[in-house]
């Protein structure tokens, strides 16, 4: 039995690990212009700078790829927090609306500040997403509080989430101009346009959080046979549930922050990893859903890229056609194995 | 550090400010078996719940091996109070052995690893329980019974001084109640586990309980051996039956 679950593990571990590296390779060389893997090799070894694949390796694929790859382990990671929280395999920062209350309150501290003519820095930036993804938690957690049925919880993040999103839609009609362009694209959802000094504070911002939900990781999984269980086994329940939405919210705002709403990721890319290896202990959890949201946002952005290509498709478009049947199959399996 | 596991001095327990069971005085030492009974909603759960600080007491004293409960940090009275509750967790991907590895908890380190003397505790607690050949299996796939012994493994494998059990054998069949109440008398008299538990099946629970605690219109109505408690006309005024339905021979079958 043991043996049989290691080795379920390892084979996971390992498929993910060959996707990722797969999917990094083909992101890299794929585009509007080809680069040939034995080239991208040389670029990364040091190569001839100035040169057109140099450029465009370095400054514009590598760190879109590192952006896809770590805002998409991130954004997955939160919804494992999340669903683990609200012991509901529904619940994701999109579907509660989190990522949207993080997305309308970057779009008014940018159109604000655009406006008032002063830079904001990466920084702000995840203050604001962070402050308006607590809005919104806050807002689900009262919810949460008073009405048991999980339904409502989920509809009401998904209303707090149109709600939300009108709102931006408002903040970025009335932005100046110039700036349209930028913040449309932005909302709407994308790895595009991430420079490697925003890569290296997401990288850092990231891995802070992860450390965190490490440490965790042993009450969570205590958490996972509910409340009172959990309670009789010794876990402190406020600073867990405490820690779970401080960092599902400072996780998901980082995402949006810089790459606005990505949907799906968080809800589908848990269950997808759950059912790979056959178990939800956070221990496993955490890296597996990492490494899932890393693969899958990267093979979503190479679809967004070159599908229509020279046209780019939002990063949302994909994720949804990708995500969403992911969520209907989680809810009727759901209802199957209760009538069973 | 007093000779007894569980006292409890004029305990008022409830809800808030609401008082379900008020002044309930008494003590358990090591390897007693109590069983507490009472109509539906007499508040059996509440008290129990109480002494697994999952609620605050309303008012009065109830001490954990010699301390008061509210004073007992949470990590520290999961090594001396181990719990049984009658809703099983439900969970998406747990096999059965994650859940009684689970009672391993107040003893692993930081990040939970398991020692080779913790999956040795666990693997007894499992054949203790009869659960070993469900270890692989999902728990949600598992029939209510299953799940009730997996919990019960889990709660053995805490090793505690006061097992706290909340209608352990509803969704049991004859045969594994039976078995769980030679398992309880084992783990009290063997290791000298306090055993508290309530029961609906009186005339089972009677059969193994040192003493029997009646809870009635918000007081404990009644305190007392078996032999004293199990008297029809007692019975049917505890459960509100009408005169002469409950056959005395019912209840002196046991003895």
């Amino acid at each position: 039995m043991k043996t049989d679950n290691k080795r379920r593990y390892d084979l996971s571990f390992g498929l993910l690990f060959v996707l990722l590296a797969v999917f990094a390779i083909l992101n890299l060389s794929l585009g509007s212009v080809s680069v040939a893997p034995g080239e991208i090799a040389k670029v990364m070894a040091g190569g001839e700078s100035g040169s057109v694949s140099f450029n465009i390796i370095k400054e514009i694929r590598l760190p879109r790829l590192f952006g896809a790859m770590i805002l998409g382990g991130a954004l997955s990671v939160s919804g494992f927090l999340l669903q683990t929280f609200f012991h509901n395999p529904l619940a994701g920062p999109f579907v509660l609306g989190i990522s949207s209350g993080a997305k309308l309150a970057v779009a008014l501290a940018m159109t604000l500040a655009l406006g008032g003519g002063f830079l904001i820095n990466s920084w702000f930036m995840i203050g604001a997403a962070f402050l308006g993804a607590m809005v919104v938690m806050g807002f689900i957690l009262a919810v949460s509080g008073r009405a048991k049925n999980s339904a409502v919880l989920i509809i009401c993040g998904i209303m707090a989430g149109y709600f939300c999103s009108a709102v931006t839609e408002l903040a970025i009609t009335f932005a100046d101009d110039q700036n349209i362009v930028n913040l449309h694209s932005w909302s709407q959802g994308s790895f595009s346009g991430l420079s490697r000094a925003n890569i290296k504070i997401i990288a850092l911002a990231v891995f802070v959080c992860l450390v965190f939900v490490f440490i965790i990781s042993k009450p969570m999984g205590a958490y996972q046979l509910g409340e009172t269980y959990a309670k009789s086994s010794g876990v402190n329940i406020r600073m867990l549930k405490v820690s779970l939405i401080l960092l599902s919210g400072l996780m998901s705002a980082i995402v949006a922050a810089f790459a606005g709403p990505v949907s799906f990721v968080g809800i589908a890319v848990p269950q997808m990893m759950k059912g790979l290896f056959g178990t939800e202990k956070p221990a496993f959890m955490i890296p597996a859903t990492f490494l899932g949201g890393a693969v899958f946002c990267l093979f979503s952005d190479l679809l967004a890229r070159l599908v229509f290509a020279p046209a780019e498709l939002s990063i949302s478009v994909v994720t949804s056609i990708l995500g969403a049947p992911v969520v209907v199959w989680v809810m009727l399996k759901k209802r199957l194995g209760r009538r069973a | 550090m007093g000779k007894y596991i569980l006292e409890s001095n004029a305990l008022c327990v409830g809800y808030g400010t609401k008082r379900i069971v008020d002044d309930i005085s008494f003590s358990m030492e090591a390897g007693d078996i109590v069983c507490l009974i009472g109509s539906n909603g007499a508040g059996k759960s509440t008290l129990l719940k109480t002494l697994a600080k999952m609620i605050p007491p309303v008012s009065g004293s109830a001490k954990i091996d010699g301390r008061e409960i509210g004073h007992i940090r949470e990590g520290e009275l999961a090594r001396i109070v181990s719990c049984m509750f009658p809703a099983s967790p439900v969970t998406e991907y747990l096999t059965c052995l994650d859940i009684v590895e689970n009672g391993r908890y107040p003893y692993t380190g930081m990040f939970g690893t398991l020692s080779a003397d913790d999956r040795e505790k666990i693997a007894s607690a499992m054949d203790i329980a009869g659960v070993t050949e469900l270890s692989g299996r999902y728990f949600h796939t598992l029939s209510d019974g299953q799940k009730q012994r997996v919990m019960l493994a889990r709660a053995i494998c805490q090793e505690p001084k006061l097992l706290l059990l909340d209608e352990p054998a509803s969704f049991l069949d004859i045969r594994y109640k039976l078995e769980l109440l030679d398992l309880i008398v084992s783990l009290a008299k063997e290791k000298g586990i306090a055993v508290l538990f309530s029961m609906h099946e009186i005339t089972l629970a009677g059969r193994i309980a040192d003493r029997m605690i009646c809870i009635k219109d918000g007081k404990v109505d009644r305190m007392g051996t078996p032999r004293e408690i199990m008297r029809s006309d007692y019975m049917e005024r505890l459960y509100d039956l009408k005169k002469g339905s409950l056959e005395e021979g019912v209840l002196n079958g046991i003895f």
